[in-house]
């Protein structure tokens, strides 16, 4: 399928499926973004004024982490259970079920836009609007890339080993807790921050902290191997995706 | 003439799912590893070309293949051995509960649909209003999916499809959730398509519209091909083997006399039998003859011999005229949605009749028992209890329900015009 048909395929199942979700509730689209709110304050109430962290802007500095991991989340839980939950899509002969995952991918990416005005009026609000700002597509296309291809991975995956979807919600638990969202790297001690950089949202949150925030870069040496690991991961998943795919009508 | 779709030689092997917990998964693959797997073949082997413009229809019992072989040739599912070649542009109405997304509208699934057929964005909007309009869905736009009736939610996947040209057209089942009329529909657009060029195969269960409308016909049996030639000799030829199946389970006459008589007037394996046949009146007295319009009791006994047991057979009751054979009216428990519980021993049935409304004249009343999909009959009693209508009515035709004239008052014709 060509590139094009593709990508209007993707949005035209993402706004499909965004107005599925919101279509009936009153709050509608607003629900991503309140949720979003909810857990930063908690966060802030916690770590802001119960355990000081003495992190600098700490409510902007939590919210910048916070749109990086849970569309990382998001993305990844919804693609576990995409294929398994929309058999209709697997029985249609030229639709590419390469497709499916994707949009998983693609309807938390819309959250993260609509949280993009409030980050500019937190940001106008403490630390000041900086030109960085501007560059900020890069790392989105850098995350994308990455929830790809760990949604390709798992959705195919799930097909077969139907204990697949409820790991990835232990395993993204737990990823919430090793990702510097409401900290920072350098609260650990040194001799175990190695964990910590072999996570590529590491990376990618220090990334975006860098653009906003002005706090220090990641460095090119690990933006390098970062989007090494992503692009590495992305083929793994796509190959392994459509290996299994001609096998997913007979076992949903 | 080229193939639109070749299959050839094709296996297909389906896993056996067991449970799918830990304990069961181990169970199933340790083993599995050693003794090289279990699994079911659906299709065994099956070629099948498709030409330009030949519209082919797939016969056979279900779990015979049917849908297997069209999910293999819609490219949905790979074959376990051998090789199928379709055109990138098919287009498949398979499963109806596959179709759409319950939750979204008719619009939106429709929309859907298009652009899952490979129709781009730009124009599968402007295709919409054809689709409802060929569906005849028109006001129904905005309603959820889960709001249509199967019938609708058929002639939605059928719009959009009528919207297509594609090169194959793969039809399951499906069709027979349709009224007639656009059925009728359907097929025209298919018959327009296949003299444009296309390949269609279409899987039924309607062996009258298989013969109708295809232009040959393959029988699948156990999943490999059993027959293939035109449509009306395949047809005929699986109608003739499935007649031959319950006559070859009809265990030979013995020397008992008898009304009933093996072979002749009473069919089936005998795995189950029907005793004990009355017909009684309203009273609950047996009878021959009754006055058209009163009540009538067919009543017997199923009774399995020995320890045997058959689970939820179909009892049925058909009233045929004497004359010439007329079915005048067919029922059964499965009809009806009467559920008969495993028969082992005996156990009285009874259909009532709160009236029989029948011409008056000689009729016959037979009783059959059948495998619980109606695969054979266990027995069957053919033109063997004879009843007679009484009545004097002149009247012809087959039934005669309780009815009346009226007359009107006569009406002052109107003011004649100046």
């Amino acid at each position: 399928m060509r590139p094009r048909a593709f990508a209007a395929l993707v949005s035209h199942l993402t706004v499909r499926q965004l107005r599925s979700a919101h279509h009936l509730t009153l709050l509608g689209w607003g629900w991503p973004i309140a949720r979003l709110l909810a857990q930063l304050a908690v966060l802030v109430f916690l770590f802001g004024h119960v355990l000081h962290l003495g992190i600098p802007n700490y409510p902007v500095f939590v919210f910048v982490g916070l749109v990086g991991m849970n569309w990382f989340s998001a993305g990844v839980s919804t693609a576990a259970t995409s294929v398994l939950g929309q058999r209709h899509f697997v029985m249609q002969p030229r639709l590419p079920t390469s497709v499916v995952p994707i949009v998983a991918v693609a309807v938390p990416f819309v959250d993260v836009l609509f949280a993009l005005p409030v980050l500019v009026v937190m940001l106008a609000l403490s630390t000041g609007l900086t030109w960085g700002l501007l560059a900020l597509p890069l790392i989105f296309v850098l995350e994308f890339v990455l929830i790809s291809g760990a949604a390709w991975l798992v959705a195919g995956v799930s097909v077969f080993f139907r204990d697949v979807p409820n790991l990835v919600g232990v395993g993204l638990m737990i990823l919430f807790y090793l990702t510097p969202v409401f900290y920072a790297a350098s609260h650990i001690p040194a001799r175990f921050r190695w964990v910590l950089y072999l996570n590529p949202l590491t990376t990618i949150i220090d990334a975006y902290r860098w653009l906003l925030l002005g706090t220090p870069a990641p460095g090119p040496a690990r933006l390098a191997a970062v989007a090494g690991a992503t692009v590495a991961l992305t083929i793994l998943g796509h190959r392994v995706f459509t290996r299994l795919a001609p096998r997913f009508a007979d076992y949903l | 003439m080229a193939a639109r779709i070749r299959i050839d030689q094709v296996w297909k092997a389906y896993p056996r799912w067991g449970g799918r917990t830990l304990r069961e998964a181990m169970n199933r693959r340790l083993p599995g590893l050693l003794r090289g797997g279990d699994q079911r073949w659906a299709l065994q082997g099956v070629s099948l070309t498709v030409g330009r413009g030949e519209f082919i229809g797939i016969i056979g019992q279900n779990g015979a293949g049917k849908s297997t072989l069209l999910r293999l040739a819609a490219g949905i599912s790979a074959p376990t051995r051998g090789q199928v070649l379709m055109p990138d542009d098919t287009a498949a109405i398979l499963r109806l509960g596959d179709l759409f997304d319950h939750s979204l509208t008719g619009r939106e699934n429709a929309l859907t649909a298009a652009l899952a057929a490979g129709v781009s964005p730009g124009r599968a909007k402007t295709l919409l209003p054809d689709v409802f309009e060929f569906a005849e869905l028109e006001g129904f736009e905005d309603a959820p999916i889960r709001t249509y009736s199967d019938g609708m939610q058929l002639r939605l996947a059928f719009g959009v499809l009528a919207q297509l040209r594609p090169d194959a057209l793969l039809l399951d089942e499906v069709m027979a959730v349709g009224d007639v009329r656009f059925q009728q529909k359907c097929f025209e657009y298919v018959r327009e398509r296949c003299a444009s060029g296309a390949g269609v195969l279409f899987a039924s269960h309607s062996l009258d519209q298989v013969a109708r409308e295809c232009s040959s016909a393959v029988w699948l049996e156990s999943g490999a091909v059993r027959a293939v030639g035109a449509a009306d000799d395949v047809v005929g030829e699986y109608r003739e083997a499935m007649h031959s199946q319950t006559r070859d389970r009809t265990p030979p006459p013995d020397a008992e006399g008898g009304p009933l008589e093996l072979r002749r007037n009473r069919f089936g394996s005998q795995e189950a039998t029907i005793e004990d046949v009355e017909l009684r009146d309203g009273l609950g007295r047996p009878v021959t003859a009754l006055s058209s319009g009163m009540p009538l009791e067919v009543s017997f006994t199923l009774r399995t011999s020995g320890t045997d047991h058959i689970s939820a057979p179909i009892a049925g009751v058909t009233v045929s005229r004497a004359s010439d054979g007329t079915i005048c009216y067919d029922t059964s428990t499965a009809n009806e949605g009467v559920f008969l519980p495993e028969i082992s021993g005996e156990r009285q049935v009874s259909l009532h009749f709160d009236r029989l409304d029948l011409i008056p004249g000689d009729y016959f009343i037979d009783v059959g028992i059948y495998e619980a999909a109606w695969h054979h009959a266990y027995d069957y009693h053919w033109h063997v209890y004879p009843l007679q209508v009484l009545g004097t009515s002149p009247d012809s035709g087959v039934f005669r329900p309780p009815h009346r004239w009226e007359v009107a008052d006569p009406v002052p014709s109107s003011t004649p015009r100046s």
